[in-house]
């Protein structure tokens, strides 16, 4: 990294002397977005106007452990840990255009830096099968078209939304709502791990901060202005991820919901969203349809490799015998018990599951739930 | 003068020579009691004393100390009234007998002379055996218990003048020579059977299998689903106890409570609350007796609501599952008791217990589910080689009047494969498949490889760690015995992936329905 040592001067200027991010911002603003005049105005006035300096309750920075300035530069130095601060020219441009843009970030993997284009998949970290299906799938297709994926590292939808993104060559960025070396939820310690192969994980609480409550909608201001757009996959009424969209309407950001079953609660905030204006998501092509004006000529669908078709793809290469062919044709798209199969077919039990383990086994037909089993072509 | 006669105390599930003897001397009236007693035997003083004077028999007025040797162990139960009595009579010479020397004596009196039962009888005859006696006095009430023992002769009798008759030859001893009775408890049916199960076939087929190789069993279901149902016929398709293992159960039973009236043919089928304490579980206690584990010594342990037992209960049944028995050791003593039962188990899918159920919805979130079943991942879930889902029955199928199979039918099957298991396991240490090691599993693996193959794509779809996989060849070797194939093919490999597979939470990329 290109360090002409601005990173550390705006560290010691938002520690020491315990200006707000938001005041150093207002600075840099007036002073044409020039890092240089901000950092020499911040040296110069000893006696800053008491709106630039934080209370100490109102602050984001509020490291827990209340380091000192040379405390913080020698944890960073010594964990790897790397600086960015928004005179960087590789600070992303995107950032750079919402209302409060983060002064500084603390960043892991190589990802945030030359940030490409990028689209936000959130939603609850309380997640059905179903959005963890549909989170898998979206993350997963737009990674593999070269997409970057943001999401929030928490629970749930988050963390699937980054598993499936690491697959394909986009990646993933995951923006945290704690310090840096701190990993929360605990479950997602190899999500860390496995994140900056591909990826980057940022944050712009000093490190050692914990996930405070106070600090995710914070957080979400970052997600939504680090994409263009943002999908939602499963939300309640109360959820983080519709403080995200709120956020992204307000950046000029794209927002996209994904329906969900209307009975289930996990879903009303996807479809007030949805009744609201925002664009209903089906499929991939509903999203890159969204975004044809960035992305017409790189993401063109490609048909020959596009996930969404996959059902033809997948058209079984296997000779079925007799039975086998009878119990899979009697298999329809609505799930049939083994009792049914059983009595359909006249077969023994030990006959009729060996066939039903065989057919699934190669992706034939699928358990929909206990014992019922449904074609999947 | 001084007499001694013999008698038994229980150290776990083993019996150990005790000898009474009794001093009479001259002195202040006393009765005294030593070695050790516990409350149960230096209360026997009073029922000794009513049931001497109430059987017609005087109680000397002299200074009596009995000693119970060896002095250093302790003693506890109602074993020694009849032998204590006995001796006092003797040693006053009130009875006068030549087979004092070869014969054994245990009871408990009640006041008015009549002999009642006492715990751990078939223990006792045994070790009776052992020690070279020819007679062994016991309660009549529970003769029965031990009448299958050979090498000793069992001696019933109603009361204390009755043994004492006996004992100076007033009456014949061949006459109260206990003949073995069996028509109690051989002949035994249960009231329930396999056809009383209407659908869940594939729960049905599993239970066969998991019975025919003795591989522990989980069942996954919603409540209402039947898993207790199919649990308890579980015992009606194994394979009959031959005397030998009818007479371990009936050891163990007869330490567990007193009025064993027969030999167990039954095989035992233990269905503790999950409220159980861990003691009551495992065996133990002041003076240790067996747990739910060893009740279920050659039939079947039976957790129901598996998830609601406590977590460190669960993981305590892991070294006994291995072992075939279980040890328990407190600061001066360590017995072992047997405990070789089946496992099955049986647990909702989650919280709310309706998942991946048709009708109901589930309200729980993944994250839940995956905690749920998080307590019971690790160990205890590598030893249970199956897992079989089951849903609610469609409301067309209780209407259903057809029958299944009977228990008798599937139990025929057992046999046969269980006799293929133990010819094939002879001069080993194993009898199951469910026993089989490590090493005759790669010998499969590197012998043919079809299946070679066909595991790895199945670990692949499925996501199964090397244990899952062990499992599955482990199941595909019972199902190949059951239909009496030499070796394991293709399609028993694929039917045992039915019985894995539905529900593996603990790898994070887990599958759902």
């Amino acid at each position: 990294m290109k360090n002409n040592g601005n990173s550390e001067k705006i560290l010691s200027i938002l520690v020491e002397r315990k200006v707000k991010p938001a005041g150093f911002i207002d600075v840099f603003r007036r002073n044409n977005s020039n890092i240089n005049k901000t950092i020499d105005y911040f040296l110069k006035h000893k006696n800053l106007e008491l709106d630039y300096r934080t209370n100490g309750v109102n602050c984001n920075f509020t490291g827990y452990n209340n380091g000192s300035y040379k405390e913080i530069i020698d944890f960073v130095l010594k964990n790897k840990i790397e600086l960015l601060n928004i005179g960087d020219d590789n600070y992303p441009d995107i950032l750079k255009q919402i209302y409060f843009p983060p002064p500084l970030l603390f960043f892991k993997g190589n990802k945030i830096k030359n940030l490409g284009f990028s689209i936000a998949v959130v939603g609850s970290r309380r997640c059905t099968a179903y959005g963890r299906e549909a989170a898998i799938y979206i993350s997963k297709s737009l990674s593999e078209m070269g997409i970057i994926i943001i999401s929030g590292l928490a629970a749930g939808i988050d963390s699937y939304a980054h598993k499936a993104a690491l697959e394909g060559k986009g990646g993933s960025v995951g923006v945290l709502g704690c310090g840096i070396d701190v990993i929360y939820p605990p479950e997602n310690k190899f999500l860390y791990e496995n994140i900056l192969e591909n990826g980057s994980i940022i944050t712009e609480f000093l490190p050692g901060t914990p996930p405070l409550k106070s600090n995710f909608p914070v957080r979400n201001r970052i997600i939504s202005g680090l994409c263009r757009g943002v999908v939602v996959v499963e939300a309640g009424e109360k959820s983080g991820a519709i403080i995200t969209c709120n956020m992204a309407l307000k950046q000029n950001r794209e927002v996209l919901a994904v329906p969900g079953n209307i009975f289930s609660s996990t879903n009303r905030g996807c479809h007030r969203l949805i009744k609201e204006g925002a664009k209903l998501v089906e499929n991939i092509d509903d999203i890159l349809d969204e975004f044809s004006r960035y992305t017409g000529k790189i993401f063109k669908p490609d048909k020959k490799n596009n996930v969404t078709s996959k059902k033809e793809n997948k058209k079984p290469g296997i000779k079925l015998n007799g039975n086998e062919l009878r119990i899979y044709e009697y298999i329809g798209y609505k799930s049939k018990s083994v009792e049914d199969i059983v009595k359909y077919s006249g077969i023994e039990v030990k006959d009729v599951l060996r066939i039903l383990a065989f057919l699934e086994i190669n992706c034939l037909i699928k358990e929909d739930s206990f014992n019922k089993y449904s074609r999947l072509f | 003068m001084v007499f001694k006669l013999d008698s038994f105390t229980l150290e776990g599930i083993d019996a150990v020579k005790v000898s009474v003897e009794v001093h009479l001397s001259r002195g202040l009236p006393e009765f005294i009691i030593v070695g050790l007693p516990g409350k149960a035997v230096n209360e026997s003083r009073q029922r000794v004393r009513s049931a001497v004077i109430n059987s017609g028999f005087d109680f000397p007025v002299k200074k009596i100390i009995v000693n119970l040797s060896p002095a250093d162990i302790k003693k506890d139960g109602s074993f020694y009234d009849l032998p204590i009595a006995l001796s006092i009579l003797a040693a006053g010479n009130q009875v006068v007998s030549e087979i004092w020397k070869e014969s054994c004596f245990v009871g408990e009196l009640s006041l008015d002379g009549i002999i009642n039962p006492v715990s751990g009888l078939v223990s006792m005859a045994e070790e009776a055996r052992k020690a070279g006696k020819t007679f062994f006095f016991v309660p009549y009430r529970i003769a029965n218990q031990v009448s299958f023992i050979s090498g000793v002769k069992i001696v019933a009798c109603r009361n204390l003048l009755e043994a004492a008759d006996v004992l100076s030859g007033k009456e014949g001893i061949e006459k109260f020579i206990y003949k073995g009775n069996d028509t109690g408890g051989k002949h035994f049916y249960y009231n329930f059977d396999f056809k009383d199960v209407k659908g869940q076939l594939k729960a049905k087929r599993a239970l066969e299998i998991a019975v025919g190789g003795r591989h522990n069993i989980m069942f996954i279901g919603p409540p209402g689903s039947g898993k207790t149902m199919l649990a308890k016929r579980a015992v009606t398709i194994m394979p009959d106890l031959n005397l030998q293992e009818c007479i371990d159960v009936t050891k163990i039973y007869s330490l567990y409570k007193k009025n064993v009236n027969n030999l167990i043919w039954k095989r035992p089928f233990r269905n503790p609350h999950h409220t159980i304490s861990r003691i009551g579980l495992i065996g133990g206690g002041i003076s240790p007796g067996p747990g739910e584990i060893s009740l279920a010594h050659m039939g079947i342990l039976f957790l129901d609501e598996f998830s609601q037992f406590p977590k460190n209960f669960i993981e305590d049944l892991r070294q006994p599952l291995e072992n075939r028995e279980v040890v328990i050791t407190r600061n001066h003593f360590s017995y072992s008791f047997p405990c070789n039962f089946m496992l099955i188990v049986a647990t909702n899918p989650c919280y709310c217990g309706y998942f991946g159920n048709d009708g109901k919805k589930c309200i729980c979130s993944l994250r839940e589910v995956k905690k749920f079943w998080k307590k019971m991942s690790g160990p205890i879930m590598d030893r249970i080689d199956m897992r079989v889902t089951i849903d609610r029955l469609p409301e067309s199928s209780f209407i259903n009047t057809e029958y299944g199979e009977c228990s008798d039918k599937i139990k025929n099957r057992i046999i046969k494969c269980i006799d293929i298991q133990s010819y094939r396991y002879r001069g080993q240490k194993i009898s199951y498949n469910s026993e089989i090691g490590i090493d005759s599993v790669n010998k499969w693996l590197k012998d043919d490889k079809k299946i070679r193959d066909l595991i790895y794509t199945v670990s692949k779809k499925y996501n199964l760690t090397a244990r899952g996989m062990v499992s599955i060849l482990k199941v595909s070797r019972t199902i190949a015995d059951l239909e009496r194939s030499d070796s394991i093919k293709e399609h028993h490999v694929i039917e045992a992936v039915n019985y894995r597979v539905s529900f593996n939470y603990n790898s994070d990329n887990s599958i759902c329905m």
